[in-house]
């Protein structure tokens, strides 16, 4: 009985309140974290101590695992909807270069963006820029100087690519089932969660017959990883 | 584009210390100089009643008091925000925006935590150029000129900013839902789900089908809608509409019952699952809903009496009559200076001591009610003059009831759903024919005022009609025939008279109030045309 007992404290309440509760908590943290790290930063003169590059890549993450764990949680219950709208897909650029504008000020890596004509994607646009930004933030870990994301029409498809300079992705990263999450490898830190993720939006997304995917290479312009988002 | 945040009012509201420099300090670094802080909702609203802001950031989980959406609901509904402003709430997480979309008033953007400078700077220009873009449009509808805010949007649209086209059509959409043009509605929600389906574009068609009145087709687009997007809360909102307004309210208990639990922090969803409930005697959903409705009420513009009362009466038809006491002293505590709550309390202790067997205490608490309506009877909203009517009468006062009867279906004598809780309470109570020879009676006289005012126009007394009707107005300002024979005649004063600034914006309010009371779009939509072209004419 008494084993029993905490199992059914937990019941009462309700995984799911336990655990938003407990990512909005983090979440502050992780915001009144990020505020300090800027008031710590502005004492420094520039070029600032690389730590501050690294702390910014970390807290980055770590704000996207939370979202992707939340996110994948609720697609899991069914208690999730997209918010399907029409965005500008210059618009959807700006946010993840925006949301990468810190890291970007203390390195020395180039984010470039190409937006292929006058584009619009049917898209829940906040989800699609997180899945893009945590790609975006492993990009800039992963290459060399430069990374560039980028938007064209591909048949009745918006694309967007990723591409850098780097060594590209580990073999172990170029399955063409991102549903097979690759075995979890400490070693680079990179267990694939956010392709798994990108994936499983991706294929939210739905028009007629036609669901988005990713495709994962070592095609890049540059000679590194190319990652692209196909939406219908 | 750029902002220019110099000239900007900026009102953050923030509970922690830290995030409230960290914010300053970003606005600041983009030239901000106008920056006002709030730690709670309460001083962000002392801060709103001083200051007119450009841009409101609102923290939706503030530790203590209102929360942010509870702080724009009280923001709009007391007008403190300027049209132009900015409100854009923070919170935690993407999908909360969805849970927490209130019925009405929504943000104008919603940012995510954690943002960095760029994000916050981004977010504010892009909203801020939104706003800016629509503002010729949200001026009208804020003075309830709703068909030159249809004007305003079918010109923006001419200007073909792709960037705005969808904003706008789902703008120019709902404009032309509120005055009944639901042709136009239709047709553009169409064009709309041939390019692409778009939840909100199919959401609208449920809209125009329940408005045409086909019930089984709404319903069915919002329960697919439903299916494939299980949180998407409008859909759950208008299925409820469409339920009730086919008289099954069992349904729509059980849908309320699920968007509420979505959504347990929407004070209104929790308050109209109450009444709905408690009306169809789902007393155990009833109490529930109301003890959550006064529970978030106590830092909510839309606490009211009225949801204690209720959980009173839940009380009472439960048995639990000490209970029901216990709720209308905490009732009287709350609302010391109401005499709408006083008056409510009043009624039910009526009830509750009779119930006891407490005659001489039931006889006390009727007195007070009594002396209650006497003074404020006016004020009081029509459900709680209802209520009075009906004790009356069972304490035999039925000269009383009949007063405050006739005078609630004389004002109400359009609103076919009112007039049917009037007759439901006076078949159960007082017979069966009470309120049909109430309603032939306040037909009957309506005709009499209507021939008598348009007789005195044909004989070319336009004065004498003028006046028929502004008398009639005063005592039914909500009657159809008689607001839309009032702009007729102002109209045709106009032009066979001078042209008088006064006389066409009298008209024009005329307008907005017929659409305001539900008059048909195809009964005024001619009149507005009559209007512009006297005030184009005059123009030239």
């Amino acid at each position: 009985m008494t084993a029993n007992m905490p199992n059914t404290h937990i019941l009462s309440i309700g995984f799911p309140a336990i655990l938003a509760s407990s990512v909005h908590d983090i979440k502050n943290s992780l915001t009144a974290l990020r505020a300090l790290l800027g008031q710590l930063e502005n004492i420094y003169q520039d070029p600032k101590p690389t730590e501050f590059r690294q702390l910014e890549f970390e807290t980055n993450r770590m704000n996207n695992s939370l979202m992707q764990l939340l996110t994948l949680y609720k697609i899991d219950l069914s208690q999730f909807s997209l918010a399907i709208d029409e965005h500008s897909a210059s618009d959807i650029l700006e946010d993840i270069v925006a949301q990468q504008s810190t890291l970007l000020s203390l390195s020395h890596i180039e984010l470039t963006t190409e937006c292929h004509g006058d584009l619009f994607c049917y898209c829940d646009s906040a989800l699609i820029s997180n899945a893009l930004c945590t790609l975006v933030n492993n990009a800039q870990r992963y290459c060399r100087s430069k990374v560039l994301v980028s938007v064209a029409e591909e048949d009745d498809y918006i694309v967007f690519c990723i591409e850098d300079d780097g060594n590209g992705y580990p073999v172990n990263l170029l399955s063409s089932d991102y549903k097979q999450l690759p075995q979890v490898d400490l070693a680079s830190g990179n267990t694939g969660l956010g392709l798994f993720f990108a994936e499983t939006i991706a294929e939210l997304h739905a028009q007629n017959d036609k669901r988005g995917f990713i495709v994962t290479d070592n095609e890049s312009q540059f000679g590194g990883a190319r990652f692209k988002l196909y939406l219908p | 584009m750029t902002i220019d945040l110099a000239s900007k009012k900026i009102l953050v509201v923030e509970d922690q210390a830290i995030m409230r420099e960290t914010i300053k300090h970003i606005l600041v670094s983009f030239g901000a100089r106008h920056i006002i802080e709030a730690e709670s909702g309460i001083n962000a609203i002392t801060s709103m009643r001083i200051d007119r802001f450009d841009i409101v950031l609102c923290d939706y989980n503030l530790l203590r008091g209102k929360n942010g959406q509870q702080v724009l609901e009280e923001a709009r509904h007391l007008k403190l925000l300027p049209v132009r402003a900015i409100f854009i709430m923070v919170t935690c997480e993407q999908s909360q925006e969805m849970v927490l979309s209130a019925i009405e008033n929504k943000p104008d953007d919603y940012l995510i935590k954690p943002f960095n400078r760029q994000q916050l700077l981004s977010r504010i220009e892009r909203c801020y150029a939104r706003k800016n873009y629509l503002v010729s449009i949200e001026n009208e509808i804020d003075s309830g000129n709703l068909y030159q805010a249809i004007r305003n949007c079918e010109r923006l649209l001419q200007q073909d900013d792709k960037k705005m086209r969808m904003q706008l059509l789902k703008m120019y959409a709902e404009l032309t839902i509120k005055i009944g043009d639901f042709t136009t509605a239709e047709e553009i929600y169409q064009n709309i789900l041939h390019e692409r389906e778009l939840p909100w574009a199919r959401l609208g068609l449920g809209v125009v089908a329940f408005f045409l009145g086909y019930y089984d087709q709404a319903i069915k687009t919002f329960q697919d809608l439903i299916e494939q997007y299980p949180v998407m809360l409008e859909a759950y909102d208008w299925l409820v509409k469409t339920h009730e307004s086919m008289g099954n309210d069992e349904h729509a208990v059980s849908s309320l019952n699920s968007a509420v639990t979505l959504s347990p922090l929407s004070i209104l969803r929790q308050k109209k699952l109450a009444l709905l409930a408690d009306k169809t005697e789902n007393l155990a959903i009833a109490k529930k809903a109301y003890t959550a409705t006064i529970k978030l009420g106590k830092n909510s513009i839309h606490r009211s009496s009225g949801d204690y009362s209720g959980l009173a009466n839940v009380y009472l038809k439960t048995n639990a009559a000490n209970e029901a006491l216990k709720i209308l002293y905490e009732l009287n505590q709350q609302f010391h200076n109401d005499p709408e709550a006083k008056l409510r309390a009043a009624l039910l202790e009526t009830e509750i001591h009779q119930a006891k067997g407490n005659k001489a205490l039931a006889q006390q608490a009727y007195g007070k009610a009594q002396k209650l309506n006497e003074q404020f009877s006016k004020q009081l909203s029509r459900e709680l003059r209802l209520e009075i009517a009906k004790t009356f009468y069972l304490n035999g006062n039925s000269e009383a009831c009949d007063e405050i009867l006739s005078d609630l279906v004389k004002t109400n004598i359009d609103d076919k759903l009112f007039i049917k809780d009037i007759v439901t309470m006076c078949d159960a109570i007082i017979g069966d024919n009470y309120a049909e020879t109430l309603i032939q009676h306040v037909k009957k006289e309506l005709i009499d005022i209507n021939n008598k005012g348009v007789s005195l126009f044909q004989e070319g007394n336009i004065k004498g009609a003028l006046a028929v009707f502004e008398k009639a107005i005063t005592k039914m300002p909500d009657n159809h025939t008689i607001t839309l024979n009032m702009i007729k005649i102002i109209i045709h004063d106009i032009k066979t008279s001078k042209p008088n600034p006064e006389k066409i914006a009298s008209a024009q309010s005329y307008i907005n109030k017929a659409i305001q009371i539900g008059i048909p779009h195809n009964q005024i939509s001619g009149l507005q045309t009559e209007l512009d072209t006297i005030q184009y004419k005059i123009s030239q």
